[in-house]
């Protein structure tokens, strides 16, 4: 939302940002360290000028409309100052209160005053009052003392803020089903019984046992480890009859890596049916069986019993073979499903919007992302149990349905900053200025800065050397300008804090100064110093000059780096002319900017595969919301509609691109900022079980045309057959299609209601009916709809029989063979990528996943972006999903597009790649290498060029590159080497 | 460098025999620079082909393309156009050229007009000898920068056999004998101990094709791991 240029108040009911993501190790299907991932955004959330975080803060009341709300938001006291605060810990280490530490869910224990967790947002410290001494009338006010920025204030009181806003987004999240609720699992009385978050918590390297996996009873390393699926999910008896989505794929995720953490650990997985029906997840769950040796136990769990001696637990199931089991666990893992936040129900209460029975929020048919109030809508998993991609991408959605909102608005002014000429300082001998920070007594504390700052003047080319008690300060920017200027200063060197949060304000400082902001290097003799060796204060004051003369030695081989604003083209690109590309189209144009929408087929095609479907499993109608789309996408005056059209060619960088657009008879040449790739899929045609070959033999797509054209082929109370998996999770196809459970359960429930003596017969492998979807499937279940599983090693046998066939299926629960009599045969068939889309591919350079569709830059947090900056997907070409997740999508990667768009132009240059034509031997490596597809062949020259517009500077290909022909500015060879070189080895040696 | 040698006309003639519209792919790296295949000598082949059909009475249209290097797909995707317009396809890279230009265009036929012969060097100008065999493990630490594998046509491991004559090869009496060679050399830098080692059995297996090679840092990306 902010970078399409709104300000944005983030009102957060905790101490710090982040959710529950924050609290997780690893993230599925990747095994990418979820912290890792999340903690860059964060910070990025906090340095943006537009947004203003509000922590520990719930909105009370809601007046106004669409456009012009009045948000009351009461913000309980933190009883620090977060602008003050550090986050230097001191506080935290003299308090002598302690709590269990709700970041790691009770299982340690922290003190009452501390910084939630390690990489906070805010980085600052907060006191939780319950558990301080003072609150409790006892005599402390230890941390007041010791505070070095005067941050703790404990007379803080509750706030009210008043906010006028135009649209409110809710994302409240959800909270992890309370186990003690199925008592018969003993959460809560047997202590080796944990729940999934807090597993997650054990793995984690900032986890209570940082990483290794103890179990909280003795504090043994569990070998024999059960993880219970559906506690408190699919569970009509705690009302819970929904599916949480994410539990199959977590659990599979903690074994495989618990198994890391030690190959002994024996994983062992009770499921019902398992969900894995994102992308990649099928492949994750097969390797998760097959080579990390996680045993998946197909059976529900009744109880759990303790040993009282060894707190080990026993678990009796039924196993595979029909009989009764008994096994010991030495840990028991509960997958405990997700539910709306405790605090969502008082949210929608306040801003009179619908929620159902479970508390999720009621949307408008097809649109996810919306309320019944217009003007608020939501994402996340308060609008049903999703995974983090799923939220990521529906977060985006939530930001262009508002955008599109409030597209008329006044957009949020950045305060332009005026600069001073730079000075020419590339034919000067260096003349060096070194600041050293005493960042309070953070730095000061431990190392002597005194004798730092001396030693420096001591350093070749070094003019001038100074410490400032906070060199970040106002006045002491202001004392370092004038120095500059004074002394001609031509390199910076600060010896402060990480360049990671203040590099940019060090560089801003600079320029003011007429300094290119290339010229500066910054010590970090904090985070790598003082807070590391605060035992050894001589050995930290050494260290402090050995960082402070490598960066020096760096310093003065900088060179200054040009930067150079460049206009984007205030138009996007759709490619496509599915529901997807039609939403994505509308809402960049809404949002007020043109598009080109380069549709593959006639207007008849218009909806793609949605079109030649008619109503959804919720029973709302397709086709009027398509035609009511496609009229307004021809009529729009900002969107120009090509039927039939080929891109066929590709160039330019993000802001910029060019193409030629080819259509019946003409051509033309397009230029635009950002392009949007919704090329959609195709129902596979199977080769399977007579298909093609036997008239009753149909899709289920058919079927739905023909239970919606001729319903009276029911009349007659036939028996349907339908076989999941046709084409999916297979060998040669190992994914999911996903939609397949739903469409067949659609169909089934259609056919029940059109006659219901008519009977259904599903096939399935495991129904994957996720989140509020589950609920169909136990309606099915209700109307008579049989379910007989297969495996795909005894798949079932279609002959032809007259008019009708004669199907024979091994059920696996049975364990017997059962004929069937089928005067209709269904296959679900799966979805595939769209045929043309490999063209599309080549055009554009973009990568594919390893089933055929489009890949995305990162599964988890950037699903709608290719790693190509500038290129967003959506739709069926991402992956098989459904209807309104499809338009869900298109929204979203509308609002990735429009971030762009709405920077209207964008500064590039300075870091990045450059390439030197007199050693290239155009050996492609470079091109390879390069995740953002930047570097190309001159084909004239016979060498790689690397367009600076285009490079993001991430230094893949310098690293790659064989002939060293390519170095990244800013980190050029001999910078690096002189700064490695500054080292005194022998004296490192000695001493 | 790969040496190749251009097939004799007549061979390349008939092979190409059946098509009206033949696309010439010639190669920039090796193959240009042992004068087999570069863009000179597809213009070559180009019109004496022309020619040759012309002196029958048949008009054939041959298209001229050289690429950097056929060995990389990057470079022979752009052709996709030029392969649509073409019934036939003469490429004048090294045999891995060809193969990789076949698997690309696999819906057409492909011919060779080189025969690929050795790696080796460029000794003067038209002059090419063979100094490596590619056979997947290198002794020349040990022989003095002498491959014996390659320069004794018997390629002995351990020394010279009985033929050897005035520093002169049996199997071809103007060649020297590359022991004698080896000799010299290790004499020369003061290490004839070396020949007192014994070398193991020349592992063959590995040079069980078609061979493979992935290189350490990339290991992650063409295994199962993920």
């Amino acid at each position: 939302m902010a970078d399409l240029q709104r300000p944005v108040t983030l009102v957060e009911e905790g101490p710090a940002i982040g959710g529950l993501m924050a609290q997780l190790d690893k993230t599925f299907p990747t095994n990418d360290c979820a912290m890792c991932i999340l903690s860059p955004r964060m910070l990025e959330v906090a340095r943006h000028p537009l947004i203003e975080i509000l922590t520990l803060t719930r909105l009370t009341n809601l007046s106004g409309e669409a456009g012009d709300f009045t948000a009351h938001l009461s913000r309980r006291p933190r009883y620090v100052d977060v602008d003050k605060c550090s986050g230097c810990g001191e506080c935290t280490r003299v308090c002598p209160a302690r709590l269990p530490d709700p970041y790691n869910l009770g299982l340690s224990r922290a003190k009452a005053i501390h910084v939630p967790f390690p990489q906070a947002v805010p980085q600052a410290a907060y006191l939780e009052p319950e558990a301080c001494r003072v609150f409790r009338g006892k005599p402390c006010e230890a941390c007041l003392k010791v505070c070095p920025a005067g941050a703790i204030d404990l007379h803080q009181t509750e706030e009210v803020l008043v906010r006028r806003v135009g649209a409110v987004i809710l994302a409240p999240g959800s909270r992890p089903f309370d186990a003690r609720g199925k008592a018969e699992y003993g959460y809560g009385r047997y202590p080796n019984v944990v729940t999934s978050p807090e597993f997650e918590r054990l793995l984690s390297a900032t986890g209570p046992c940082a990483g290794h996996v103890r179990r909280p009873s003795d504090g043994t390393e569990p070998r024999r480890i059960a993880w219970i699926q559906c506690v408190g999910s699919r569970d009509a008896s705690l009302g819970r009859e929904y599916c949480s989505y994410v539990c199959c794929m977590y659990a599979a995720k903690q074994a495989i890596i618990a198994r890391e953490h030690d190959p002994r650990v024996e994983p062992t997985i009770f499921f019902i049916d398992f969900r894995a029906q994102g992308k990649g997840f099928d492949r994750y769950y097969e390797r998760a069986r097959e080579t990390h040796g996680v045993r998946f136990l197909r059976s529900m769990v009744s109880r759990v019993t303790q040993d009282p001696r060894t707190h080990n637990l026993e678990i009796t199931y039924v196993g595979e073979d029909g009989d009764l089991h008994t096994e010991e666990f030495d840990l028991v893992v509960l997958s405990v499903g997700l539910g709306p936040h405790p605090a969502a129900a008082k949210l929608a209460e306040v801003c009179g919007i619908e929620t159902d029975k479970y508390g999720f929020v009621k949307h408008p048919p097809f649109q996810m992302v919306s309320t019944s109030r217009e003007g608020i809508f939501t994402c996340g998993a308060y609008q049903s149990p999703k995974d983090i991609s799923e939220t990521a991408g529906q977060a985006s959605a939530a930001a262009a349905a508002a955008a599109a909102l409030l597209a008329e608005a006044q957009t949020g002014l950045l305060p332009k900053a005026e600069y001073p000429p730079e000075r020419e300082v590339s034919q000067e001998e260096p003349r060096l200025g070194v600041f050293i920070c005493h960042c309070g007594i953070n730095i000061a504390g431990v190392v002597d800065v005194v004798a730092v700052t001396d030693y420096a003047r001591t350093l070749p080319h070094v003019v001038h050397a100074e410490h400032y008690t906070f060199a970040c300060a106002t006045d002491s920017l202001d004392k370092m300008r004038a120095v500059i200027e004074e002394q001609q200063l031509n390199r910076v060197v600060v010896a402060s804090c990480s360049p990671r949060t203040h590099e940019p304000l060090f560089q801003e400082n600079l320029r003011k100064s007429g300094l290119n902001k290339y010229l500066l290097e910054m010590a970090n003799i904090r985070d790598q110093d003082s807070w590391v060796h605060q035992n050894n204060p001589a050995g930290a004051t050494e260290k402090a000059k050995e960082l402070v003369k490598m960066a020096a030695a760096r310093a003065a081989e900088l060179e200054p780096l040009k930067e150079f604003p460049v206009p984007v083209t205030q138009s996007a690109l759709v490619v496509g002319n599915g529901l997807a590309a039609l939403t994505a189209a509308l809402t960049i144009a809404d949002a007020g900017y043109q598009v080109h929408l380069a549709a593959l087929e006639d207007r008849v095609a218009f909806g793609g595969l949605a079109r030649k479907q008619h109503y959804s499993l919720e029973g709302h109608q397709y086709r009027p919301y398509i035609e009511h789309l496609a009229a307004r996408a021809e009529g729009h005056p900002r969107i120009r509609w090509w039927p039939n059209s080929r891109v066929t060619s590709f160039s330019g960088y993000v802001g910029n691109f060019r193409s030629t657009l080819e259509y019946p008879g003409e051509s033309r040449e397009l230029r635009y900022g950002v392009a949007i790739i919704a090329t959609g899929g195709v129902e596979y045609q199977p080769r399977e079980y007579l298909y093609g070959r036997h008239p009753r033999v149909l899709t289920q797509m058919e079927l739905e045309n023909r239970l919606t054209t001729e319903p009276e082929i029911v009349a007659e109370s036939p028996t349907f057959v339908m076989i999941q998996c046709v084409g999916s999770r297979s060998p040669e196809h190992p994914y999911c299609s996903r939609v397949c459970c739903g469409e067949a359960i659609k169909n089934a429930l259609k056919i029940k209601e059109l006659n219901p003596e008519a009977k259904v017969f599903i096939l399935y492998r495991d129904i994957r009916t996720y989140g509020l979807k589950e609920i169909y499937y136990k309606k099915a279940r209700d109307a008579g709809v049989r379910f007989i599983r297969y495996e795909p090693e005894q798949p079932p046998e279609v002959e032809p029989a007259g008019e009708a066939l004669a199907v024979s299926v091994f059920d696996q629960n049975l364990k017997a063979f059962i004929a069937l009599e089928a005067d209709y045969l269904v296959l679900s068939a799966a979805i595939r990528p769209h045929p043309l889309s490999s063209e599309i591919a080549r055009i554009f350079k973009l990568p594919f996943d390893r089933d055929g569709f489009f890949m995305e830059a990162h599964l988890k947090l950037r699903p709608l972006d290719f790693a190509a900056s500038g290129l967003f997907l959506c739709g069926l070409a991402h992956g098989p999903k459904y209807v309104e997740e499809s338009i869900a999508q298109a929204q979203g990667a509308a609002a990735r597009a429009l971030g762009i768009l709405a920077q209207k132009q964008m500064v590039v240059g300075g870091r990045v790649a450059r390439v030197d034509p007199k050693h290239c031997v155009a050996c492609l490596t470079c091109i390879r290498t390069c995740p953002f597809g930047v570097p190309r062949v001159n084909q004239t020259e016979g060498v790689v060029e690397i367009d600076p517009a285009a490079c993001q500077g991430c230094g893949s290909c310098a690293s790659a590159c064989p002939r060293k022909a390519i170095e990244v500015l800013h980190s050029r060879d001999r910078q690096i080497i002189s700064k490695i070189c500054a080292i005194e080895l022998e004296e490192m040696a000695a001493s | 460098m790969i040496i190749a040698q251009r097939k004799p006309f007549k061979e390349i003639s008939e092979a190409v025999a059946p098509y009206d519209k033949i696309l010439i792919v010639g190669c920039g790296t090796c193959v240009a620079v042992c004068l087999a295949g570069g863009e000179k000598e597809v213009g070559l082949l180009a019109s004496q082909l022309k020619l040759a059909a012309g002196l029958k009475g048949r008009r054939i249209e041959v298209g001229e393309i050289t690429v950097e290097r056929q060995c990389d797909r990057e470079f022979l995707e752009p052709l996709c156009d030029f392969v649509a317009d073409h019934d036939a396809i003469l490429s004048m890279a090294c045999g891995a050229g060809v193969q990789f230009l076949a698997q690309l265009y696999y819906f057409k036929p492909i011919f060779p007009a080189v025969d690929t012969t050795f790696i080796g060097v460029n000794e003067a100008v038209g002059l090419f000898t063979e100094r490596c065999r590619a056979c997947h493990h290198c002794y020349l630490g040990l022989t003095g920068g002498i491959c014996p594998l390659t320069m004794c046509p018997k390629g002995l491991l351990n020394g010279p056999c009985g033929g050897t004559l005035n520093g002169k090869c049996e199997v071809d009496p103007e060649k020297d004998c590359a022991w004698s060679e080896i000799y010299r050399r290790l004499e020369q830098q003061g290490r004839l101990d070396n020949l007192k080692k014994i070398v193991p059995l020349h592992p063959h297996a590995r040079s069980t094709t078609p061979g493979q090679v992935i290189h350490p840092a990339y290991q992650r990306r063409y295994s199962a791991y993920e």
